[in-house]
């Protein structure tokens, strides 16, 4: 039962992230590793403003806010200057290393003491003993639900429609009069906000910032977004973005159980990169399938 | 989008490869460990691998064992490795919490506090060791008594100490330099401590922060035409490149003091350093308290180790020509005469 819990806290947590790594790297095909910055970011911003006194619940704004503007910041570095995707990602990635340490203001920020969104005085008002066990697991549900729901809204829109043609077809883009590089930088902007969401919702659930947690970040979410778009492939009813959340369940229970059964914690590492490598592989003839055809 | 039925089975196939390999790695290696039979189960998660945590955990294990925990006999000990990283670091909690683990010893800050945040739900005790700041860490409160079911013991270092013996050894010196890591939270509280006692010794502290161990190379050679000596700090970054700092340090004739016995044998001129073998002990036998039912963890303060002592190196001291006063000498706790390569 715990790991069950355990799983699928870190699961929800991360098919957040996953949602906006699915923007970048599905539907605009553009490898982002800013998200091993923004995760962290949403986290410090969170913790900073937690130890200030901020409603808990405001934090998941300002958060999101913050990992927009450097989501716009990479894309401007891509757009603007014309540097390689990859690069510009790398580049605001390693500047938001500073940048969060700023926020924070140290390395590792707790808030055991402070009220966050699963732990306040509200909820202990109410709740009975044995519920507190599921506050966790259900309010990160319902976070992630709405900003699902948001997100399967906004690609219905005609800036939705935009970005999805962006990622297909450039030139299409650019025959309908609109400036391709705004279209980009909107979605880079909107997937860096939703890995800080889910960074912000991350520390809030472990109770302490540390600037070690977003390495490996992009790596989770490409793997969440990959297992899950091609397993559901097939399956007309199912979404996409309902796709990547079954995915990033999938891959916590597989690292999970890999720890459960003994396999030692420094093989770790190998075995996500193995994983990493058949997932790199496996989506890269499928790219070129997709040229074929 | 398009593409033929056969084509999509083919990459459906394909990602559930990727599922089956990865899953098949998690039974083969379950098949190769499994330890049963005994009542108690602890857990042990340490967030990095190096000298000290080690020495920690051995300690913890020796400790449980004076109090009559001995391990495959009454209890089964689970070691985890979260190797930096936090995410692993939350997973080899919840794995313990599965197991049924009545006691989880986090080494180091970030693996308490996450032991500590998934323990609580269940209140399963929480025993730490090797964190420099547990009130900073928020695992204690700031009257030192526990903020839940979590204790342990602190690895502060003795910053008078050093510089009483720095001072002694070096009765000219004025300026000290420390390079350390940004991201480590224990360095920098070490280093306030040292700028506040710097000056009742005369010295001036000069730090120099780096950000990966790539950067220690350059930040040691500028650190170098600042300071009349260096010393260390148990930062994990700096420590793992200790020898790159020496062989500059050597180049320029400066000595480097350490911050533990391990330093001092690949070539730091001396060091008041903990014993982190005995805070292990120290803290296993807190745990065996819990687990005896003595006492709850929430109950029981957070202890400092006191006990530090010198350690020298007296080829290192011939190597810069300097004398290691001879009243240190007598009351070291080890002298090397070599350095170990």
């Amino acid at each position: 039962m715990t790991i069950l819990l355990g799983i699928l806290e870190e699961g929800f947590v991360y098919a957040i992230m996953a949602l906006g790594v699915y923007i970048t790297y599905k539907i605009l095909d553009f490898p982002d590793l800013s998200v091993d910055g923004t995760f962290p970011l949403g986290g410090a911003v969170a913790a900073s403003l937690l130890c200030k006194g901020m409603n808990p619940w405001l934090t998941l704004i300002v958060s999101f806010l913050a990992g927009a503007i450097a989501g716009i910041g990479t894309g401007l570095i891509h757009v603007k200057l014309k540097v390689r995707d990859l690069l510009s990602g790398i580049i605001m990635m390693t500047a938001l290393y500073s940048v969060n340490l700023k926020i924070a203001g140290k390395a590792n920020l707790p808030i055991f003491s402070r009220e966050t969104i699963f732990e306040n005085e509200w909820l202990e008002s109410f709740l009975p003993e044995g519920a507190k066990r599921y506050v966790t697991v259900m309010f990160l549900f319902l976070i992630l639900l709405a900003g699902k729901l948001a997100l399967d809204a906004y690609l219905k829109t005609r800036s939705g429609y935009l970005l999805r043609a962006a990622g297909d077809n450039e030139i299409l883009v650019t025959s309908l009069a609109k400036d391709k590089g705004f279209v980009k930088i909107t979605g880079l902007a909107i997937a860096n906000a939703f890995a800080a969401l889910a960074g912000c919702v991350y520390v809030q659930m472990n109770g302490f910032f540390e600037i070690s947690t977003g390495t490996g970040t992009i790596v989770i979410g490409l793997a969440s977004v990959i297992i899950g778009t091609s397993l559901f492939k097939n399956v007309s009813f199912i979404k996409p973005t309902t796709a990547v959340i079954a995915g990033s369940l999938l891959y916590k229970w597989c690292v999970s159980r890999a720890i459960r059964f003994g396999l030692p914690s420094n093989d770790l590492k190998l075995v996500t990169s193995v994983l990493f490598l058949i997932i790199l592989v496996f989506s890269e003839r499928k790219r070129r399938g997709k040229k074929n055809a | 989008m398009k593409s033929c039925s056969q084509k999509g089975l083919r990459k459906r196939s394909l990602a559930l490869l990727g599922a089956v390999l990865m899953m098949g790695t998690a039974v083969l290696s379950g098949c190769a460990k499994k330890s049963e039979g005994a009542t108690l189960k602890i857990g042990i998660g340490q967030f990095a691998e190096h000298g000290s945590l080690d020495n920690c955990r051995n300690g913890f294990i020796e400790g449980l064992k004076e109090a009559g925990y001995i391990e495959g006999e009454n209890i089964t000990i689970y070691y985890e490795n979260a190797q930096t990283d936090g995410g692993t670091a939350s997973q080899i909690v919840d794995n313990f919490l599965e197991k049924g683990c009545s006691l989880i010893c986090g080494i180091a800050t970030p693996m308490a506090q996450s032991a500590y945040s998934a323990a609580k739900k269940q209140d399963v005790p929480v025993i730490f060791t090797a964190v420099t700041d547990p009130i900073a860490a928020e695992l204690a409160n700031a009257d030192g008594t526990p903020a839940g079911n979590v204790t342990g013991t602190s690895d502060k270092l003795p910053v008078q100490m050093q510089l009483e013996m720095i001072r002694e050894v070096m009765p000219d010196a004025d300026t000290i330099g420390i390079l350390y890591c940004t991201s480590e939270v224990n360095s920098i509280s070490a280093i306030e401590e040292y700028k506040e006692a710097a000056g009742d010794y005369g010295f001036t502290i000069i730090e120099n922060g780096i950000q990966t161990t790539a950067d220690i190379p350059l930040a040691a050679d500028g650190l170098m035409k600042q300071v009349d000596c260096i010393t260390n700090l148990t930062d994990n970054t700096v420590v793992s490149c200790l020898p790159i700092v020496l062989e500059k340090a050597t180049e320029a004739g400066i000595p480097v003091f350490g911050s533990e016995v391990e330093q001092v044998k690949i070539g730091c001129l001396g060091a008041v350093g903990l014993d982190y073998y005995s805070l292990g002990i120290q803290t296993g036998k807190m745990a065996a308290q819990v687990l005896k039912g003595e006492k709850k963890a929430e109950e029981i303060p957070f202890e400092v180790i006191e006990e530090a002592a010198f350690y020298g190196n007296t080829a290192v001291a011939k190597k810069l020509g300097i004398t290691i006063p001879d009243s240190l000498i007598e009351s070291a706790a080890q002298v090397f005469d070599t350095i170990e390569q």
